[in-house]
């Protein structure tokens, strides 16, 4: 099997809610190349696939779920390996805002980050503006990434711009932000004082590209 | 003698002409705007929820009045946490589990003792103790496919979806006792029928074997049960190609369609004796130029003009309080000076 047919059977796979044919196409591939080569060579091009579909609504939400869980599944095995995709950038300071409880937008995040080889702070639902700021000090990570879905909790999201901008380090760390809400209402990206958003959670590693490097010129060793 | 909004929508229903047709905008939150009620208040006291829809027949005098469109007050039933938005109806703040295994040890809220679904229920009994036998009194239920999502959260009731099958047939046994306990209640308190939002039924969330297999045959459990008349509102999502997958639902007297769809395919596909409700966009009212509303209004009652199987209807969800009453007023009488044959 050439990495073209595995890629086309895992994205077939996955439109057919496949999980189980998912994993073991992806396990056999493991066992004739390595775990770096599965997520390299075929699961992150069938991502970004997917993420294109997602973009274009041409995909099922339980789809976009189903190929988190399937990366999920496949970096897990390879760290059980140790051979996991070296996390050689980053640390994200990750979390849902104060006050939100829907974790989804954040756990896909979170898991296509990951594949990509990005080290992640997950601080889990209804996280206050300080704990993002301490964890992204204590850390030393340039991206504050928060995810809200209602209108109201997303407004939450000022408070983090706020403690960052208090404690002088609004060049040092950039805010990135996420959710459904900023779908729907694209200015409030702008209005909560975030530096960059994407529409799918697949293209969270392309914009914690742009923002590390926008913070990273100014960043103090 | 004078028609009634009751003669009208019965008249609808039974596809029967009328000078005009009937008419109903979602002003369930804009009551609360015209009587000055905070929306803490307006969601608690079933007095106060009628002051309001008071205010709305004072405004535009629609032909159906909608009880409360506050879904989240049934998740706050099964222990759901909610948060009082100051323009918006309540939303879930915090779900009442996190792990679907949890949902064994629920009990189903009690409909009597329950404070949130005593509020429900009391204002519908409000509302039909005034209007009965004039205007119909719309309840708004939660779909028993989608309160799982207001309990646990999407991700974790896609996941129950995908993963856990059997798990999944059982939370909407539970949700769906709770959903015909609740719909026959509202409807023994006076509601004319059930308006249900339902959100996972649709393709853009829910692979196809999963809304064959798991979804439809649930919901075609629960509304068999019901004794009253079902509308089956779009839920944010255009579900003009999809109607054919809830024909043969029973109980479901009505499609409420979104602003998306077109009103004369959805009419082809579900043919000429089922009611249709549709399909100005609610929620962008306050946006729009006023011109603009009104020729949108022109347009569906010119697409409409000979189909007696129809009430006009906002869609989506409840108007916002920003909207400007005279854009509600301008909507109202031109429906009213609609021309028609009696």
């Amino acid at each position: 099997m050439d990495s073209e047919h595995a890629k086309n059977h895992l994205l077939e796979f996955i439109l057919s809610g496949d999980r189980n044919g998912a994993n073991a196409l992806l396990d056999e591939w493991t066992g004739q190349h390595s775990h770096r080569s599965t997520i390299s060579d075929v699961l992150e091009p069938v991502l970004t696939e997917i993420g294109r579909r997602w973009v274009s609504e041409s995909i099922s939400l339980a789809a976009g779920y189903l190929a988190g869980k399937i990366a999920e599944d496949t970096l897990m095995k390879a760290h059980a390996h140790e051979e996991s995709v070296p996390l050689t950038r980053g640390p994200v300071v990750l979390g849902n805002v104060e006050d939100d409880y829907h974790s989804l937008g954040r756990k896909l995040v979170g898991i296509f980050l990951r594949t990509s080889g990005w080290r992640i702070i997950d601080l889990g639902n209804d996280v206050p503006a300080e704990t993002f700021v301490d964890e992204a000090v204590k850390h030393d990570a340039r991206v504050i990434a928060v995810s809200a879905m209602m209108f109201t909790t997303a407004r939450n999201i000022l408070k983090i711009r706020e403690e960052i901008d208090r404690r002088g380090l609004r060049d040092r760390i950039r805010l990135a932000v996420g959710g459904a809400v900023f779908k729907i209402r694209p200015e409030l990206v702008e209005e909560v004082g975030g530096d960059g958003t994407t529409a799918s959670a697949l293209g969270a590693p392309e914009l914690m590209d742009k923002l590390w490097r926008a913070a990273d010129d100014h960043h103090i060793p | 003698m004078t028609i009634t909004s009751l003669d009208r929508v019965l008249s609808a229903l039974q596809g029967l002409k009328t000078s005009r047709p009937p008419f109903t905008l979602t002003l369930s939150l804009y009551g609360a705007g015209l009587t000055g009620c905070p929306l803490t208040e307006y969601y608690r006291n079933p007095e106060r929820y009628l002051e309001g829809q008071d205010a709305v027949i004072g405004l535009v005098d629609p032909d159906i009045l909608f009880a409360p469109f506050a879904l989240t007050l049934e998740a706050e039933a099964f222990g759901s946490d909610l948060v009082f938005p100051p323009a918006n109806p309540p939303n879930v703040k915090k779900p009442a589990f996190r792990h679907p295994e949890d949902f064994k040890h629920l009990a189903v809220p009690d409909v009597d003792q329950s404070p949130s679904l005593v509020y429900l229920r009391e204002s519908v009994r409000l509302l039909s103790g005034k209007f009965k036998g004039v205007k119909p009194v719309c309840a708004v239920l939660t779909a028993p496919v989608d309160l799982p999502a207001l309990l646990m959260g999407i991700d974790m009731w896609v996941e129950t979806l995908l993963f856990h099958e059997s798990l999944a047939t059982d939370i909407l046994e539970k949700t769906g006792r709770h959903f015909i306990t609740m719909a026959n209640t509202l409807l023994s308190e006076g509601a004319d029928f059930i308006a249900l939002p339902v959100m996972f039924t649709h393709p853009s969330l829910l692979y196809r074997k999963m809304i064959d297999e798991t979804i439809l045959p649930a919901l075609h459990r629960t509304f068999a049960e019901i004794k009253g008349p079902i509308v089956f509102h779009h839920g944010g999502n255009p579900i003009g190609n999809h109607l054919k997958d809830y024909l043969e639902l029973p109980q479901v007297g009505a499609f409420a369609l979104d602003h998306r769809d077109s009103l004369e395919k959805a009419r082809a596909m579900v043919g000429p004796g089922r009611l249709l409700l549709g399909n100005l966009n609610g929620p962008a009212l306050g946006r729009m130029p006023l011109d603009s509303v009104l020729r949108k209004v022109d347009q569906v009652l010119t697409d409409r003009q000979d189909d007696p199987c129809f009430i006009f209807a906002t869609s989506a969800a409840d108007i916002p309080l920003d909207t400007p009453p005279e854009t509600l007023v301008s909507i109202a009488s031109r429906i009213r000076s609609w021309p028609g044959e009696s």
